[in-house]
């Protein structure tokens, strides 16, 4: 069940009815009732994987109890040990196997011993690395004493399983969620509006420019050999925009569902492409994921409270995690490890808290200065999306050295239906200008102040609704679905 | 929670309407002012799939317009046929291709199955009748909603632009140069042998066909039915006991000329279901012989016929060099 299908609304709005009319005076009914909206929903990918959830729910509930009563340290930390191993498991058994079985083997191969690895033939669980990060980060806190273990199993499932963030986020923390599910919650409509704001704008980048960008991206990629420099740029462009919209447009769609049931879920994104450097971009992007690593593992190694050396280990660490966390693939520890480069001579010059607040703050345009920032800080990002997207690293090297090529300079040239192609580039620039008129905001929609009238922003609402009913193809999956 | 719903509610019914509104006035002004013209002097169509499409290269066929369009179902025929026939009164002749997979489920697939229906639909939905809409609905729920959004976009932009001229995007004859390696092994033996599929039969396609001549008749046209070429190896072939038995039950009053075993050698194929352009040419040849020889007009009695194949089929020894 995507989110951008037809089935998904109907589920929504039966679950949304029965929350608020039917089982409104009583929170333990409600919280049982989204547990099983949110099981029926998982159910919904593949029913056999729910036991898996269910059997990682019960691991870290028990051993947070388990934590809890523990009057000595050494006990405490085993049960620790425990989670983190068994969770971690499952994670390497369905997602890291097979990548390491095949690696060994090329490995041996290149010293001339051959072996057919064992590999599984299992699909990856949807949501695996998220809910998987969710339970440590639970364990992980009743361990530094930051808070105590939930004694209530559905609160505590709920919080692990809560359909809007179950498959793909944000990745949420128990000290963050945790409260809002015990606490009575009460309608309200500004947050309920609110919500079906979000909702909407987080479609529209999904159906409308990630879908169209897929496209595009997709064919340019698979055919990179026989594309020209500057078609393999646009290809690029394509492939930055589709995963932006793709994945913020999901989590817009998370956050806007959670309000709808009176949650507020972390923010995920907050507008990266108009980051003035690459620091500024990862506090950006994915900032769930991003948090989790800094809190669980970058502090946890010293943090930049270290010197140089440890400084920059800690940051290849965090980084090549971050990467393999994505996928095992060496397209993605690539990418991880790239992202490090980039970013590692601003830890080491200690320039990388230079840009905390968003861009061109009270101002319309920014100036010449933050311009070339931001187009900079995107062209390395694009670099990187290339490792991201490309299908071996071989290919990326390949598509780079195509790109810096003499063909960088002429038109990109590509066999499809112009004047569809002039109204995917036109929905993007339309989307910049949303997104930059709206960056000082929660999301691009949120205020819509430069519209000044209430009619107008109405007006605007309903363009969207038109814009994605006229733009809507066959429904894609969403890529993070396979992290 | 009240003021919430029926906000809501107030919202969901407006971008309803609007969503309606910007699909049915688009869709009506492209049904009212669309053009669908042949040549003047052209007085017989064929329609068909991919088969027809690159079999007859029409201009070397007198008063012939091949409107073929590959991977097209009878369903979308109909529409088009629709739409051809009154504003062409000049055509006195339909022929329709009818071939051994146009029997088979597989159709059904090319009419709804998304990746046609989102290709064919949003030519063709201006002038379909609601039962034919329903018909699509029906039986793809999923993705109905999401080509009536593409048809709508592409309505818009068809109005926008002033363009209601269909000329030469719904279809013609398709130039294939070359051929697929066949596989000599298969050839090479006295046993043709097929890759047979099972024979299910597609009621929907076949249900078309019959409105697409009934349409003709309507019209006073005259109907013919046709079967191009087909290699022996087509793995299609396998259902002719089916085939025929469909033709003679349901098509009986429609005159059937069949070219499944016309003489051409292996490299006359693009592929076992196609011509390629040394073989359209042969074939259209022929046809353009056929049709100057006035066989298809009403009361012949076929002599061109009996007397070509005479010629034809005498000198193929050749003919799938086995």
């Amino acid at each position: 069940m995507l989110f951008n299908s037809f089935a998904f609304g109907m589920f929504l709005i039966v679950v949304f009815v029965v929350y608020w009319f039917v089982l409104n005076r009583n929170l333990k009914q409600q919280n049982l009732m989204l547990l099983g909206a949110s099981y029926f929903f998982y159910a919904c990918w593949d029913w056999r994987f729910l036991l898996l959830l269910i059997f990682s729910t019960l691991l870290d509930y028990f051993t947070g109890l388990q934590m809890s009563k523990a009057k000595v340290q050494r006990i405490k930390t085993f049960w620790l040990w425990l989670s983190v191993s068994i969770n971690l498991g499952f994670l390497g058994i369905f997602k890291y196997y097979n990548f390491f079985a095949t690696s060994f083997a090329d490995l041996f191969k290149a010293w001339g011993i051959y072996l057919s690895p064992f590999t599984l033939h299992v699909i990856l669980p949807v949501g695996i690395s998220f809910y998987t990060f969710h339970g440590l980060s639970y364990v992980i806190d009743i361990y530094k004493n930051r808070i105590s273990s939930e004694r209530n199993f559905i609160d505590y499932s709920l919080f692990v399983s809560f359909f809007p963030l179950l498959v793909a986020g944000p990745i949420e923390r128990a000290t963050h969620l945790l409260p809002q599910v015990k606490k009575a919650r009460q309608f309200d409509y500004l947050k309920a509006v609110d919500g079906l704001r979000q909702i909407l704008w987080g479609l529209f980048k999904k159906a409308v420019i990630a879908d169209q960008c897929a496209d595009y991206a997709n064919m340019i990629f698979a055919n990179s050999a026989n594309y020209t420099g500057s078609t393999l740029v646009l290809g690029a462009i394509f492939f930055a925009f589709q995963i932006y919209c793709d994945f913020s447009g999901y989590s817009d769609m998370a956050l806007g569902i959670s309000r709808l049931f009176g949650f507020e879920l972390l923010r995920n994104f907050a507008f990266p492409y108009f980051s003035r450097d690459m620091a500024e971009f990862w506090r950006r992007w994915h900032i769930s994921l991003s948090s989790w690593f800094r809190d669980y593992l970058y502090i946890p190694l010293g943090g930049s409270k270290t010197g140089t050396w440890f400084k920059i280990r800690n940051t290849l660490i965090i980084f090549l995690v971050s990467g393999f966390w994505h996928g095992a693939n060496w397209t993605f520890i690539i990418w991880g490890l790239l992202n490090a480069l980039l970013i590692l001579p601003a830890v080491l010059l200690k320039t990388n808290r230079n840009h905390l607040e968003i861009v061109a703050k009270g101002r319309a345009l920014p100036t010449i200065t933050e311009l070339a920032q931001m187009i900079a800080t995107f062209l390395q990002v694009l670099v990187a999306w290339i490792f991201f997207r490309a299908d071996s690293v071989t290919q990326a090297f390949k598509y780079l050295r195509q790109i810096f090529s003499l063909s960088l300079f002429s038109i990109p040239q590509l066999d499809v239906n112009k004047a569809q192609l002039l109204e995917v580039i036109m929905l993007i620039m339309i989307f910049i200008i949303v997104e930059w008129q709206g960056r000082e905001n929660q999301y691009a929609i949120e205020k819509l102040t430069w519209l000044r009238k209430r009619g107008y922003r109405l007006g605007f609402y309903y363009m969207l609704v038109v814009v994605i009913f006229l733009f809507t193809g066959k429904e894609q999956q969403f890529i993070y679905f396979q992290f | 929670m009240r003021h919430f719903l029926i906000k809501t509610l107030l919202f969901t019914a407006m971008s309803c309407l609007l969503m309606a509104a910007i699909t049915l006035i688009p869709g009506y002004l492209v049904n009212r002012f669309s053009k669908f013209s042949i040549k003047k002097n052209n007085t017989i169509a064929l329609f068909g799939h991919s088969h027809a499409e690159c079999a007859y290269n029409d201009t070397l066929i007198s008063n012939l317009t091949n409107l073929s369009h590959s991977a097209e179902s009878y369903f979308y025929t109909f529409q088009k046929v629709k739409k051809y026939l009154p504003q062409n009164p000049q055509i006195t002749t339909v022929i329709i291709e009818f071939s051994n997979n146009q029997i088979d489920t597989k159709m059904d697939d090319w009419t709804w199955g998304y990746t046609y229906m989102s290709n064919m639909l949003p030519q063709y939905a201006s002038f379909m009748a609601p039962s034919d809409l329903e018909l699509l609905a029906k039986h793809n729920s999923k993705y109905f909603m999401n080509c009536i959004g593409i048809t709508a976009r592409i309505n818009l932009i068809k109005v926008l632009t002033f363009n209601y001229d269909y000329t030469g995007k719904t279809g013609g004859y398709f130039k294939i140069d070359g051929s697929r390696q066949l596989p000599a092994s298969d050839v090479t033996g006295k046993t043709v042998k097929f890759s047979p599929k099972k024979t299910t039969v597609s009621i929907t396609n076949l249900q078309y066909l019959r409105k697409i001549i009934d349409y003709c008749y309507s019209m006073h046209k005259s109907v013919f039915l046709i079967r191009s070429p087909q290699h022996q190896l087509y793995e299609y072939r396998a259902n002719e006991a089916e085939f025929e038995l469909i033709r003679k039950r349901y098509f009986n009053d429609v005159r059937f000329l069949d070219f499944n075993d016309f003489p051409l050698k292996n490299n006359d194929f693009a592929d076992f279901g196609h011509l390629n352009f040394e073989g359209a040419t042969k074939f259209s040849k022929y046809i353009n012989r056929f049709i100057l020889s006035g066989t298809l007009n009403p009361g012949a009695t076929g002599s061109f016929v009996q007397k070509e194949n005479n010629i034809i089929y005498s000198i193929s020894s050749d003919r799938y060099p086995l």
